[in-house]
């Protein structure tokens, strides 16, 4: 194991080999940070140049692309509500608050070094999990995989601060997520005849359109620059280096991100939106003074980043050990795999060990090179708050509907973006959580096609839903979940008394 | 500075915006040639890899300063990018590559699409792959007699409208299990995650394309039972002919390239030429083989004619194609 360690840092360390990962790091920093576009979309652009690279080479480069994208995409969630890429997403509900405080540079800070150090512990988690990871992947059947769906919108929904509107943007959620083809039934649902929909609502546009849009509209209501701090030498003072030390001041909510997101990597089609939402509000429940959650506490920072890192390290586990894409990203980078005559399966870890190192210290280095170039870089990107609402909106609005048509070139892309960019606007207004809207959608298609799939299994019996060690384990957190609200109110009710 | 003109200025570009969203127009001059290959599936699948490892090949045998870009228009479970191809005009420029037998049922069953497989212009195949019938290394089945006989038989694949559905109903019918309704539980993402399922024991067989499924059976967690096809491709493996089934012989998965309906004879022969050199470019053979393609190249009036016959083949179990989930 250590002479293919050491061998695969001996590759890496070769000049034109830390010229292809600065290339993948730059590509990734960008793409990151510009919502639409994404890792997915950079490795699918990237992949014609690897053609006459030798395999190592391609996965440098691609290693480069996926460690810096979520970091990338922490900074215009912070600045501008917007979030690059969907794990970012989580990033926003304290991020954003930080920087209309003027502490853009604080939440800068402690987002790239949470992703940094998160990566890193994944990839330790990676390194220690991949002998067993077959059994880990095998634990999750249909059953497994509902009843997980289960507890990601419990934990969701029980978050938010207002319970019956955190039910009712859930609900809301879900009814989008079941637009489409159902491919085990074989109907169309709520398409209008539209082939467009057939496929259902992507996640990208959604989301430029719940969060970029929304806000701008938002902004241009409320005009003047986002950050509501009048002085502007508020970034200078509250700068990077306290972001840095917020991040070892809270060992345990970097901790906890790392490890949920690495285990929720590994649970292929989950992804990182879930793991970083999941992160967030373990963090907002469990931490101690909490009541500033939601209203600009880095901890809500550190906790989704640390874990929308970890994810990466977690989800490369389907991927390498049976062919399962744990992401949007890894489908493509199986894609590249695959090309250079690389067969992720059962066997790759066995044949190909050095390889996979390859892979980790790529990304590894990617990790922290990108966040080292956003740490330096804070102090100019937070000026972005103080920049006039009314030459940021069209900026903005303009690089969102762009992103949602560069997607997939499709014009109803804009036209999603620009439909929930009402309904967020409207959701603001209103206070209702869009972050609960988002989790439910996405975790609508899995929750659904397990439970259809278990029921088929099963033979209609439900009751065989508790048959299975995994569901069961995760039943009773979901229980645990749903009895946190509970205990807090005995525990105020104890204290009043 | 005053707000004002800012307001106008934010207008201005919020109109940029909209219009910088619209599709550009197409180039109308013929030798400006930039040739799309429209792939119906979103980056990343096979038919994806399939198309980008082909594409630079392809490009150098059409002439100096063509350009072949792949272009992924995903939707409808493939129907979208059909469509478009179907839709283009006629001058060379669009192609696309089609999943085949996976788009004739549903033309068979009757359901509503917007192109008609039989009017396109057939320029080539690119690949095709036989089934491979499979369990799981720890399953009580031991061979095809075993499948016949079992008590309970839950057929694992992807879902509805996918070729390997299609064609595990055809195996279940022609071994005589019909009468026995077996289960279906379809609906997995992708081939990978239905044989993990068939690993886990989520059901006890499934059919799986046969380059996909080999690593599984290398490494001994699944166990293959027979192959469709005329000879074995996987040696020690018996045919289902061979086993006595012979109609399922002609199950497979090809990836076909073609262009819309009407287009020019010469224009035909020059792309259909262009195919033919680059498929037999050993450059591209070597990416092929690197890239794990199931290389198996036919002429384009052959991939025609291929296309006509999965009409035939498949109308004759026309019976057997409904949806065994529907609710």
């Amino acid at each position: 194991m250590l002479d293919s360690l050491l061998a695969a840092a001996a590759y890496l360390a070769q000049g034109v080999n830390l010229g292809y990962l600065a290339l993948g790091v730059a590509v990734g920093i960008v793409f990151g940070s510009i919502p639409g576009l994404g890792g997915a979309t950079a490795i699918a652009l990237l992949l014609p140049l690897t053609f006459g690279m030798e395999p190592e080479q391609a996965i440098i480069l691609m290693g480069g692309i996926m460690g810096a994208v979520s970091i990338g995409g922490s900074v215009s969630a912070i600045l501008l509500n917007t979030p690059g890429t969907a794990p970012n997403a989580a990033t926003c509900i304290d991020g954003y608050p930080l920087t209309r405080q003027g502490k853009a540079g604080l939440a800068i800070g402690a987002a790239a070094t949470a992703s940094s150090v998160g990566g890193i512990l994944s990839l330790a988690i990676l390194v220690m999990v991949l002998p067993v990871a077959r059994t880990i992947v095998l634990w999750f059947g249909p059953p497994a995989f509902f009843m997980l769906a289960v507890l990601g919108l419990t934990s969701l929904t029980v978050a938010s601060s207002n319970l019956l509107r955190g039910l009712i943007a859930a609900c809301i959620g879900l009814f989008f997520g079941f637009v489409g083809y159902d491919d085990i039934g074989g109907t169309d649902r709520y398409t209008l005849g539209i082939d467009f929909l057939w496929d259902g609502i992507s996640i990208v546009p959604l989301l430029i359109g719940l969060f970029a849009i929304a806000e701008m509209m938002n902004l241009y209501r409320a005009g003047g620059p986002i950050s509501q701090s009048d002085d502007g030498a508020t970034v200078r003072v509250v700068g990077t280096v306290d972001g840095i030390k917020a991040v070892f001041a809270n060992p345990r909510t970097l901790a906890s991100g790392s490890v949920i997101g690495a285990v929720i990597g590994m649970v292929p089609g989950v992804g990182g939106t879930v793991a970083s939402f999941l992160s967030y509000s373990f963090a907002a429940q469990t931490s101690k003074n909490n009541e500033n959650f939601g209203a600009g506490d880095v901890r809500g920072v550190i906790a989704p980043e640390a874990a929308n890192n970890a994810k990466d390290g977690g989800a490369l586990i389907p991927t390498l050990a049976f062919g399962i894409p744990g992401s949007a990203e890894m489908a493509i980078f199986l894609g590249v795999l695959i090309l250079h005559g690389i067969d992720p399966g059962p066997m790759l870890l066995i044949e190909r060990e050095s390889t996979i190192f390859m892979l980790i210290l790529a990304l590894l280095f990617a990790t922290i090179i990108s966040g080292t170039l956003i740490l330096v870089a804070a102090r100019h990107l937070a000026r972005i708050a103080h920049i006039d609402s009314l030459v940021l909106i069209p900026c903005v609005i303009t690089v969102s509907l762009v992103g949602a048509y560069a997607l997939h070139n499709a014009v109803g892309d804009v036209f999603v973006a620009a439909f929930f960019g009402v309904l967020g606007f409207l959701m603001i207004r209103l206070e209702y959580p869009r972050i609960t809207l988002v989790i439910a959608f996405v975790l609508s298609s899995l929750m659904e096609r397990n439970f259809i799939q278990s029921m088929i299994m099963f033979e209609g019996n439900w009751l065989r839903f508790f048959g299975d060690t995994t569901t069961l384990v995760l039943f009773f957190l979901t229980l645990f979940a749903l009895s946190i609200p509970l205990l807090k109110f005995m525990r105020t009710r104890r204290a009043a008394q | 500075m005053s707000l004002g003109p800012l307001r106008l200025r934010c207008l201005i570009l919020l109109t940029l915006a909209l219009v910088a969203c619209a599709p550009a127009a197409d180039e109308a001059t013929l030798d400006n040639a930039t040739v799309s290959i429209v792939i119906p599936y979103r980056p990343g699948g096979g038919f994806d890899r399939t198309v980008r490892a082909f594409a630079p090949y392809f490009a150098k045998q059409l002439g100096d300063g063509v350009t072949v870009l792949p272009e992924n228009v995903p939707g409808a479970g493939g129907r979208r990018g059909a469509a478009t191809v179907y839709r283009a005009r006629p001058d060379g420029k669009t192609l696309g590559i089609f999943n085949m037998p996976g788009f004739v049922p549903p033309e068979i069953l009757g359901e509503k699409v917007d192109y008609d497989l039989r009017e396109l212009s057939w320029i080539g195949r690119l690949e095709s792959q036989d089934y491979v019938l499979l369990i799981s290394a720890t399953s009580e089945l031991q061979d095809l007699q075993g499948v016949r006989a079992a008590a309970e038989l839950a057929f694992l694949s992807t879902g509805y409208g996918s070729s390997v559905l299609a064609a595990s109903q055809i195996v279940a019918g022609q071994l005589g299990l019909s009468d026995r309704e077996p289960i279906y539980l379809a609906g997995y993402a992708g081939t990978a995650d239905y044989l993990v399922g068939l690993i886990r024991g989520d059901g006890n067989v499934a059919l799986g394309p046969v380059s996909t499924s080999l690593k599984y059976i290398e490494s001994g967690d699944l166990r293959p039972l027979a192959v469709t096809g005329d000879g074995s491709s996987l040696p020690g493996v018996p045919t289902f002919t061979e086993l006595g089934y012979p109609d399922l012989a002609a199950l497979d998965l090809q990836r076909s390239i073609a262009g819309p309906p009407g287009m020019d004879a010469q224009l035909l022969v020059t792309l259909r030429e262009a195919f033919l050199r680059a498929v037999a470019d050993p450059e591209f053979i070597k990416t092929a083989r690197n890239a794990r393609l199931d290389l198996s190249p036919l002429d384009g009036a052959a991939t025609a004619a291929e296309v006509a016959q999965s009409f035939t083949y498949y109308a004759a179990f026309k019976t057997n194609l409904t949806n065994p989930n529907a609710l």
